[in-house]
């Protein structure tokens, strides 16, 4: 397979057309691509948008989930150098433990396209495209600052530790907030990206900061789960912004219940990450930076009828 | 995407031999500073502020080109990140100061430079300023160069801060005060307001 490639390459680099070898014609190859777990809607539209993007461009495609991982993500690489696979399209389990198993696909002549999520090193992966986290979290700080009136006592739900997406968020909503003397934040916890843990967090922080006025929420799961348990306390006149765009939160914004969302484009990021694969493997170059940001954009009642799958229609 | 690529060539070209240094240079106890707070010491005055100077287009030059929407004037004046997004302009240009808020922590000046009265630019004083304008004008500071988002962004906010550490400004009300300004500023629609983060700020006049 790899030495099919490299003719191939070989030939197309010294302009030589009309031998190029009939395996072209039927795939162009297998794109593996591996996500968290499609549990998160949001992991599942970067599948979808990946798989759609590579069969349009004349690949096979293997979708693969690490649960978050970083053993199975391991045994997942080994399955896609196994394989043979031309590109791997990746959202990672864990910023650190990801460079290993990159290296060894890199070793094995298959490049890695990372989205949503970076790792600690460049020049592994060929591409790390990325949603702008610290401009969205910018955004949804801006209109949450808004929505309490500049004052209020508010809390903080975090995502988890091991996520640069959760510090990155935080660092973007203190950056606008913490400008506002008025806006005093009275609890901030984890509940590590889920909705069930935000749930119960949120059940132990109304309770000991009745007082509350809003709650900003480093992703949306997090956000349905502080909504459920506001409704349950009787507290909907809670002001909730969330991250990430889902479909749960706009129908919930649609509603009059959560207030805002920052949407990251997955779908998208994860076409651009297909064409960015398909550019490297056709032309040797993608003609890109590694590590690119990609704009979020605040999602808010005028705009939330417009969402769908983490795609925002024009 | 191709002036984006042909940008990074160029400056790549006229950069060689002094592009940032990648990796964290210290990691022991002793260490003198961070990362982020090495790269803006070696780089602001070198490289940032010859490179703001050297690129600035003429406020006046740059609203016209505005007025013909933001994607002609970011291709012909402007440097877009490889992920696409906001456009990021240099500038410089002179006007009058005719408003503005000193009390917040994130404080402005309102500047009138075409002379009708009516502020074209807030001036962002800190000490808070908002936006990576600065960081995404300069070609140099590639994200690609950094750890993660989170020191990429530490950059833009240490670039801010140096910038508007270095202003001398009087205090009280600058009503009224003519101001030369040389700077950047970013824009995802040619409508939003200009935010200038300023690199050089200079009260003119008269007593």
């Amino acid at each position: 397979m790899n030495i099919n490639r490299r003719v191939l390459l070989g030939s197309l680099a010294l302009g030589a057309t009309g031998v190029v070898p009939a395996l072209a014609q039927d795939s162009k190859g297998l794109i593996v691509i591996i996500t968290p777990s499609h549990d998160n809607p949001f992991f599942k539209a970067e599948a979808d948008g990946a798989d759609a993007r590579a069969r349009e461009l004349g690949y096979e495609t293997l979708i693969l989930v690490h649960d978050d991982d970083a053993n199975k993500q391991s045994e997942l690489f080994d399955l896609a150098i196994a394989r043979g696979a031309k590109a791997i399209i990746l959202d990672n389990a864990g910023a650190e433990a990801s460079v290993a198993p990159i290296q060894r696909a890199k070793d094995a002549g298959i490049p890695s396209f990372l989205i949503d999520r970076e790792i600690t090193q460049s020049g592994i992966a060929v591409s790390q495209i990325v949603s702008n986290n610290y401009q969205g979290a910018q955004l949804g700080a801006e209109e949450f600052v808004r929505l309490m009136g500049e004052e209020g006592e508010y809390v903080e739900l975090l995502g988890k530790e091991s996520d640069t997406n959760a510090g990155i968020r935080s660092a973007g909503y203190h950056d606008i907030i913490d400008q506002y003397p008025g806006l005093t934040m009275v609890a901030q916890q984890t509940a590590n990206w889920s909705q069930t843990e935000a749930y119960a967090v949120m059940e132990s922080m109304l309770q000991a900061n009745p007082g509350i006025k809003g709650v900003i929420s480093g992703n949306d799961t997090m956000a349905m789960g502080a909504w459920a348990a506001l409704e349950a306390a009787g507290r909907t006149d809670v002001i909730v912004v969330g991250f990430d765009g889902s479909n749960d939160v706009r129908d919930s914004i649609l509603a009059g219940g959560i207030k805002a969302t920052v949407l990251q484009p997955a779908y998208a990021i994860a076409q651009m990450a297909v064409d960015q694969a398909h550019r490297y493997l056709t032309e040797g170059t993608t003609g890109l930076e590694e590590k690119q940001l990609v704009d979020c954009v605040l999602i808010t009642p005028e705009n939330a009828s417009r969402l769908e799958t983490f795609s925002l229609a024009s | 995407m191709i002036r984006t690529l042909l940008l990074c060539l160029s400056a790549t070209a006229l950069l060689t031999g002094c592009k940032i240094v990648q990796k964290a240079p210290q990691d022991g106890a002793d260490a003198p500073a961070s990362h982020v707070e090495q790269v803006v010491l070696d780089s602001y005055e070198t490289q940032l502020l010859p490179h703001v100077s050297a690129a600035a287009v003429e406020f006046g030059t740059l609203r016209a080109a505005l007025a013909g929407g933001l994607e002609a004037a970011g291709a012909a004046h402007g440097i877009q990140a490889a992920g696409g997004g906001a456009w990021n302009f240099l500038t410089r240009g002179e006007g009058m100061i005719v408003g503005g808020d000193r009390e917040s922590r994130a404080a402005t000046l309102d500047v009138d430079a075409d002379g009708d009265g009516a502020g074209d630019l807030q001036i962002q004083i800190g000490p808070i300023v908002r936006g990576t304008a600065l960081r995404d004008a300069a070609p140099f500071y590639v994200f690609t160069d950094f750890k993660d988002q989170i020191e990429f962004a530490d950059l833009a906010r240490a670039l801010n801060s140096r910038a508007t550490a270095d202003l001398a400004l009087p205090g009280g009300d600058l009503t009224g005060r003519s101001v030369a300004f040389e700077g950047a500023f970013a824009l995802r629609s040619a409508t939003d307001p200009i935010l200038l983060v300023p690199t050089r700020l200079v009260l003119e006049d008269s007593e």
